[in-house]
């Protein structure tokens, strides 16, 4: 299991911004899509979720508006805002070169 | 609109903070309970399910702190917590407290009120539409500081030639006597070319402006009423234009109003009239007695016009002789307005900034001995995980409440203090300026900000001492000795040393102006004020012969007032700052030449004049009744033109021609004494005295010496002269010892200010020295105890501490008189018969401080040599 403490710095808040930009989802919801989505490869604990999607609210980079869930209980969505959408791909394209300059580096001769 | 989001989100997190909670509580709970219902989906029984989501969930109070935390209210919570323990400990403390708030009151107090007084006079523009392009222009002689009045023959070039001007404007102000209901009213005009409102950049509130063709020469009888005027005599008519406007000789039609609150410089008129100049010949309504206003083109730079300028008069001067040598001044109008008051506003905000830095001083050293006081506590703090940060902010945080505490007080002391100022010192602060002066907006700013930067300044090195506790070491030893305490000791010397010498810096100054007031008080006049009372008279536009014939028959008619001892008139009246500047020429030269002596004033006086005045008649004769119109022309000179121009000493009998070339030669007849015309601070100048019975003016002021309280004549005195003529008014009553006084307010008032708040700084900084000998005692008492146990004299505990303290005294004397010395130019401006460096007056400060710091550092030196050796022991 990958602690988000491994994950790099900033990427929770990418994955996050990826996952919401599907549909409006709450907490509980947005952990179990990355770890559907990533193949069980990670799982985000709730320590390092809640403080980042307060801190991504904060930011203006998504919304959060309470509804009924699934299970009829009220719950916490989170949808992106237009902001939300340029830092997205700010983000997704700035990993993309990231991730691609690690493989450089790490791939076998 | 990203940004109103995130304060609408912080705001609501702080106010709402109990439902933003809530909804934290329940956004972690509905995570908790899926991960309970995803165990026992797993197979696991409801009990360990439970436990195990909660122990995966981690500290849930953690949680929300960490949320808290990215929401941003971390920091303004702890903010809150901090202000209310900060009240706390202060509320623990009232002593430190009350002496903390009233030094800082004391100190933002004194700056807010000599702010106030900054802002209004020199920081508030004029209340015109575009006021920083107004100036003003006066002629300058090449090589000389002073300025005179312009020219109209200057004026009507500049205004053909300039290109920097959208409107320029010639003025005089000679008084209107308007006829009222009850007799002759002597009101305030002024007369002006037609493009005065213009230059202002305002409009009359009814009717019109005047017309080119008014300012021509012609009678046109038109009157601009003002604002103020027009309410008192016609109530605030709006019907009143086209209605007349009697005057002594005829009337005026009324064509328009000026605006409320319009001030040409600093004079407020009744009423404007037309000033007809003559293109062909401006020269035919005067010389140099006119004041020019004017208004820059948008865009126009000061220097770009004076260079303009500059260029102009060196043209001018080629083309006319009465130009030779002269050039051009062109100022900024307010900066012009207030250039009397700035460099006393200046030495007086500077003052009150020291008083400000000495309280700041004083309480950095009490915060630090409060540090010292309060070290358990840190240090349980820091064990219990506090950091550094943590701690400087809370100390900070109580310097801030110290703080605006003490600029809460300051504003309410200001307050009175502005109001008290304002009254007593009756226009000697704000000249130049004639709105109310009040605590506005910007006052309030200034004040918090000050407070603002006093905490920090005062707080922070302190705060930043005090948090630096290792748990162990404060723990253990509760009482001083260690190497931060010395450290702390040699800071706190430092501070009280600073806070001598700036308060010395402070005594001299105070000492300085005490010492120009004692020499202006002391400075021989020439004359006696004493027992004089004084008024003017506009003669009006009657014929020469008439206006001689008028004021003999005054003088005759008031010598017989009872009480009245001898009546005389002077053109202008000495210490009112008016004088007639002209130069002389000598039998020979012919008219169109350059006088013969420059600066000369020329004054323009009746018979007796020197008498009622006092002022001797050292040689020949003084004028008399056989000098008339018809009569050959006589001069007197005073003392210094005698010497200056006939050095052998025999002016007597020699011709001149003074005021003008073209002035028939006239014979000196006397010498009288000098006599201080210009002010106090001004040596006497070379003057030519003409009589009014041979060259009469239109504008002149009657003098009477009367045997009882001059006062109380003006009246009979007054009546008297309504009885010559029912027409002629009067104005500015008042005794020659009240023109001394006001030329005397304004040192008065520097004196009495510096030495005030030089006598704040001397307490606050006795106080300082006080203070730290005094926590030098208490830390000691158990070292003292010991010594004295050991056989120690007690006049040597004594003398140990009095040398402690003498040595910051004299360490901070020696400061301060450095600095003082290198401050000598600084005020040099202000002073009057003391130099800067006058070794007495900083005798005098030092030894009035040492006094003071003697009483300060003997009381606790005589406590510690008091110290029970066996009361000192116990306590340990």
């Amino acid at each position: 299991m990958s602690k988000p403490t491994d994950l790099v710095q900033g990427t929770l808040d990418l994955l996050i911004l990826r996952v919401v930009a599907l549909e409006p989802m709450h907490g509980w919801a947005i952990a179990q899509r990355i770890r559907q989505m990533s193949n069980e490869q990670l799982r985000v604990g709730q320590s390092a979720l809640y403080p980042a999607l307060h801190k991504l609210e904060q930011q203006g980079w998504i919304e959060a508006e309470w509804a009924p869930s699934e299970n009829n209980r009220r719950a916490k969505y989170y949808t992106l805002t237009s902001a939300g959408r340029k830092a997205l791909k700010v983000e997704a394209a700035q990993w993309e070169r990231l991730s691609a300059a690690i493989s450089l580096v790490v791939k076998p001769v | 609109m990203r940004w109103t989001r995130k304060l609408r989100l912080r705001v609501r997190s702080l106010l709402r903070s109990s439902q933003v909670e809530e909804e934290l509580d329940e956004e972690l709970r509905y995570h908790r309970d899926h991960l309970v219902e995803d165990y026992v989906a797993a197979g696991m029984p409801p009990e360990d399910a439970r436990d195990a989501a909660l122990r995966e969930m981690g500290g849930i109070e953690q949680r929300k702190e960490e949320c808290r935390d990215a929401r941003g209210i971390a920091f303004l919570d702890s903010l809150r917590k901090d202000s209310t323990y900060a009240l706390r400990a202060l509320r623990k403390s009232p002593g430190f407290s009350f002496v903390a708030i009233l030094s800082l009151a004391l100190g933002i107090g004194a700056n807010t009120t000599i702010f106030t007084f900054v802002n209004a006079v020199l920081l508030r523009p004029l209340p015109y539409p575009g006021s920083d392009r107004l100036v003003v222009l006066r002629e300058q002689p090449l090589r000389s500081e002073g300025t005179v009045n312009v020219h109209p023959v200057n004026f009507v070039e500049w205004r053909a030639r300039a290109r920097a001007f959208e409107a320029l404007a010639l003025v005089q102000t000679p008084p209107l006597n308007v006829m009222g209901s009850n007799g002759a009213e002597q009101i305030a005009r002024i007369q002006t070319t037609s493009e005065l409102f213009r230059v202002f950049g305002v409009a009359p509130v009814l009717g019109r402006e005047f017309t080119e063709e008014e300012t021509r020469p012609g009678s046109h009888n038109v009157v601009i009423l003002g604002h103020g005027f027009w309410h008192r005599w016609f109530g605030g008519d709006p019907g009143v234009l086209g209605r007349s406007l009697a005057v002594s000789d005829g009337s005026l039609t009324i064509i328009g109003v000026a605006p409320a609150g319009l001030r040409i410089g600093v004079m407020e008129p009744d009423a404007y009239t037309p000033l007809p100049i003559n293109p062909a010949n401006p020269a035919e309504i005067g010389s140099r007695s006119f004041q020019c206003y004017g208004r820059l083109k948008p865009g126009m730079s000061l220097g770009a016009v004076k260079a303009e300028m500059t260029v102009i008069a060196s043209a001018l001067a080629r083309q006319y002789r009465l130009d030779e040598g002269m050039g051009v001044f062109v100022s900024g109008l307010h900066e012009y307005l207030v250039r009397e008051g700035r460099p006393a506003l200046r030495l007086l905000m500077a003052v009150v900034a020291t008083v400000l830095v000495i309280a700041c001083v004083n309480l950095a050293g009490l915060l630090m001995a409060r540090g010292i006081a309060r070290r358990g506590e840190f240090a349980l703090r820091t064990s219990l995980g506090a950091s550094r940060s943590r701690l400087v902010r809370q100390l900070v945080i109580e310097s801030l409440v110290l703080s605006m505490f003490g600029g809460a007080a300051g504003v309410a002391l200001a307050y009175v203090t502005t109001r008290a100022l304002v009254v007593l010192t009756a226009g000697a602060l704000t000249a130049g300026t004639t709105d109310p002066i009040g605590l506005d907006a910007t006052c309030l700013f200034f004040t918090l900000a000050v407070s603002s930067v006093t905490a920090l300044a005062f707080g922070l090195v302190p705060a930043w001492q005090a948090s630096h506790v290792e748990p162990q070491m404060a723990l253990r030893e509760r009482t001083g000795g260690g190497t931060a305490d010395r450290r702390q000791h040699r800071m706190r010397s430092m501070l009280v040393v600073t806070e001598i010498a700036l308060a010395v810096v402070l005594l001299v100054s105070a000492g300085l102006l005490l010492r120009t007031f004692s020499s202006l008080v002391r400075v021989n006049l020439g004359f006696q004020p004493a027992g004089t009372v004084t008024m003017g008279l506009f003669l009006g536009l009657r014929p020469p012969e008439a206006r001689v014939a008028l004021i003999n028959q005054i003088l005759e008619r008031v010598e017989v007032v009872p009480g009245v001892e001898a009546a005389s008139t002077i053109q202008f009246l000495p210490l009112t700052g008016m004088n007639c500047g002209s130069g002389f020429w000598l039998e020979g030269q012919t008219a169109g030449d350059a006088p013969a002596g420059q600066p000369t004033d020329c004054s323009l006086v009746s018979r007796g004049y020197f008498a009622v005045m006092r002022i001797p008649v050292l040689e020949g004769r003084a004028f008399d009744g056989r000098d008339r119109i018809d009569t050959s022309r006589v001069l007197m000179v005073n003392e210094s033109f005698a010497r200056r121009y006939f050095p052998d000493g025999r002016a007597l009998g020699r011709r001149i021609r003074a005021h003008s070339s073209k002035e028939p030669l006239a014979e000196i007849i006397g010498v009288v004494g000098d006599v201080r015309h210009n002010g106090l601070t001004s040596e006497p100048v070379p003057t030519v005295f003409q009589l009014h019975a041979q060259r009469p003016g239109y504008i002149t002021n009657l003098v009477v010496r009367t045997t009882g309280d001059p006062s109380t004549q003006a009246a009979a005195i007054r009546r008297a002269i309504q009885e010559v003529d029912r027409t002629q008014a009067v104005s500015g009553v008042k005794t020659m010892e009240q023109y001394l006084g006001d030329a005397l307010s304004r040192p008065r008032l520097y004196a009495t200010l510096v030495t005030c708040f030089a006598v704040m700084a001397v307490m606050l900084a006795a106080v300082g020295v006080y203070g730290l000998l005094a926590y030098v005692v208490t830390q000691r008492t158990h070292e003292i105890g010991i010594r004295l146990a050991l056989g120690a004299a007690r006049g040597r505990v004594f003398l140990d501490l009095f040398g402690q303290g003498a040595r910051l005294v004299i360490a901070g004397l020696v400061v301060g008189v450095l600095v003082a010395l290198g401050l000598r130019g600084v005020a040099s401006t202000l002073l009057f018969g003391v130099t800067a460096g006058d070794p007495l007056t900083y005798l005098m400060a030092a030894a009035v401080f040492s006094a003071v710091a003697c009483a300060a550092v003997t009381i606790p030196a005589r406590r510690a040599s008091l110290v029970e050796p066996i009361n000192a022991l116990r306590y340990e």
